[in-house]
């Protein structure tokens, strides 16, 4: 059963004021006293503890080794549908649900007044809700794995176009041109797409919902988030979407964040070059 | 400070006061007591004022290990959480970045402030374009109730009034308390304006998130203290107050990663940054 902060603060308060009570009661014994006064002041710091450190209390009562573990299950599950995550403590559930907010203008391309008003927008999106909500821009690294398959696919499309167009006999010289420069683009991209760092920038909004059941916390969830993309989206003229399954881990697992195989494969890059 | 923390304060001072008070009777220990007692109330005000202080301190020194999650551990030096996937180290650190001198803490929007707004949105492409590794800025925001914070307002306003017909009244009145009395009257004004014209008080934390990879622990805690000095390097552009987060709040910082707290977490856990 978990044990509230105040009721701990409290317990720890009046355990320290019948120590210290004691000391101005008993007369006699002045080890005893002592001995009273040094309990009253421990407890006393321990009580004032509580306010910040509650979490760590009991693993750092119970850890074994040097290794306070204060949660042993995974921090999330994705809900079934895939579009938000629940979080247990205890026998509290909570669900969040994230928001992908699209950007389609850049300040380079905004004159003074624009730039001014984008920031005033921006204020005036953190106050759409009542509810405590987080609002971040995440510079990633692209998922390579997809990103070049993706490219070899429209390289693959784009040679198998020029073939045709090569064979053909209704198509233009200008055109047959044009494929083949787009094969080349292709073939460029794909050659220096292992590279370069290819990085992307999302902003987000990242909104928790307390529920009696999972089910019913990632309802309340998505519909503050859907009430929340209302908001966004007309402050900012955009279509704010929930984001749903590797979209929504990557606002939240370092792994997604930064992909394991493109990662590894620019550490083999790397070292493969410092080694030459 | 908030409520809770002055009762808190106040509950805990009062039984270090009651020993204080009580040392002669300890007869010749009464002033060690009377030191302790001192001491007792130094660690508290610390673990109020500076518990990014003590808590890696306390860590560091036992070598202490904390497992938030499966999968995750804050090392001894309580500055990171690191995650171990696939034969990789991610380290993931903290840096507070509030944005005190923009839009939300304002009082009035003078030329400065104008300029700032309009420099702000070419201050931040230039700085994702000069990070070169993931990172992330996190604003979390609570707004608070419209109701109480007016009233809030108009009972410091109030204050101010009493306090400036008083010093007007006075023998001999000084013109710079009267300067400043009107100087912060205008301010609750321009708030409490800021109000009338539908815009609502809103608490925030904002806080900077990077993670750096690497094959070893080590490597991937200081290719975080590097991702780290360099985000703070390219932020102070923006004139905020920057500094690593250590301690407990990497803690609380993670777990806002899964769900964020409700208002009253927010403030107890962050009065200091509210």
């Amino acid at each position: 059963m978990a044990v509230s902060q105040r009721f701990l603060f409290s317990l720890l308060i009046m355990v320290s004021f019948v120590f210290t009570a004691l000391t101005y009661v008993l007369v006699s014994d002045t080890v005893i006293k002592i001995v009273l006064a040094l309990l009253a002041i421990f407890t006393d710091i321990l009580a004032f503890s509580t306010k910040l450190y509650m979490s760590f209390f009991i693993p750092f009562l119970t850890m074994k080794g040097r290794n306070a573990i204060i949660d042993d299950t995974e921090p999330f599950t994705l809900a079934p549908s895939g579009n938000a995550i629940v979080v247990r403590r205890g026998s509290d559930i909570f669900a969040s649900a994230f928001l992908k907010i699209p950007t389609y203008r850049s300040a380079t391309e905004m004159n003074d007044e624009e730039k001014i008003d984008f920031s005033r927008l921006f204020s005036r999106a953190l106050t759409i809700t009542k509810s405590p909500v987080k609002f971040g821009a995440q510079l990633y690294v692209i998922n390579k794995d997809a990103y070049i398959n993706n490219i070899k696919d429209k390289l693959n499309e784009a040679e198998e176009r020029y073939q045709n167009a090569s064979v053909s006999k209704t198509i233009s010289k200008a055109d047959s041109e044009r494929i083949r420069g787009e094969v080349t683009m292709w073939h460029n991209l794909f050659d220096s797409v292992n590279r370069v760092r290819s990085q992307a920038l999302e902003a987000f909004a990242m909104i928790t919902a307390q529920g009696g059941s999972e089910e019913e916390a990632i309802n309340l969830a998505l519909q503050q988030a859907d009430e929340l993309a209302s908001g966004v989206s007309s402050v900012f003229g955009i279509t704010a979407t929930t984001a749903e399954g590797p979209d929504l881990l990557k606002f939240i697992e370092p792994d997604y964040m930064i992909p394991t195989a493109t990662v590894s494969e620019q550490m083999r890059q790397r070292s493969m070059g410092s080694g030459a | 400070m908030d409520e809770q923390t002055m009762i808190y304060l106040g509950l805990t001072m009062l039984i270090l006061v009651l020993l204080i008070v009580n040392a002669s009777a300890f007869g010749v220990f009464g002033f060690a007591i009377a030191i302790l007692g001192l001491l007792g109330a130094i660690v508290i005000l610390v673990l109020n004022y500076a518990d990014f202080i003590l808590f890696p301190v306390i860590t560091g020194i036992f070598g202490i290990k904390i497992t938030p999650a499966k999968g995750y551990y804050i090392p001894k030096s309580s500055s990171s959480v690191i995650k171990y996937v696939n034969g990789l180290y991610y380290a993931t650190g903290y840096l507070t970045a509030n944005v005190y001198s923009y839009v939300f803490a304002a009082e009035s929007i003078d030329q400065t402030e104008e300029q700032k707004l309009g420099e702000a949105p070419d201050k931040w492409e230039r700085i994702v374009m000069n990070a070169g590794f993931p990172f992330r800025f996190n604003i979390l925001s609570v707004a608070e109730d419209v109701q109480r914070y007016r009233e809030e307002l108009e009972g410091a306003r109030g204050t101010l009034e009493f306090k400036l017909s008083k010093e007007e009244s006075s023998s001999q009145p000084s013109q710079l308390t009267i300067d400043d009395l009107n100087k912060k009257m205008g301010i609750l004004d321009a708030r409490i304006n800021r109000l009338s014209a539908g815009e609502r008080p809103v608490d925030a934390v904002m806080y900077i998130e990077t993670t750096a990879v690497g094959v070893s622990e080590k490597e991937a805690q200081d290719s975080l203290s590097n991702q780290l000095a360099h985000l703070q390097t390219l932020f102070n552009s923006f004139d905020l107050s920057i500094n690593r987060v250590v301690g407990r709040e990497v803690y609380n910082l993670f777990t806002f990663n899964y769900s964020l707290p409700d208002s009253d977490l927010l403030g107890q856990t962050f009065s200091t940054q509210k």
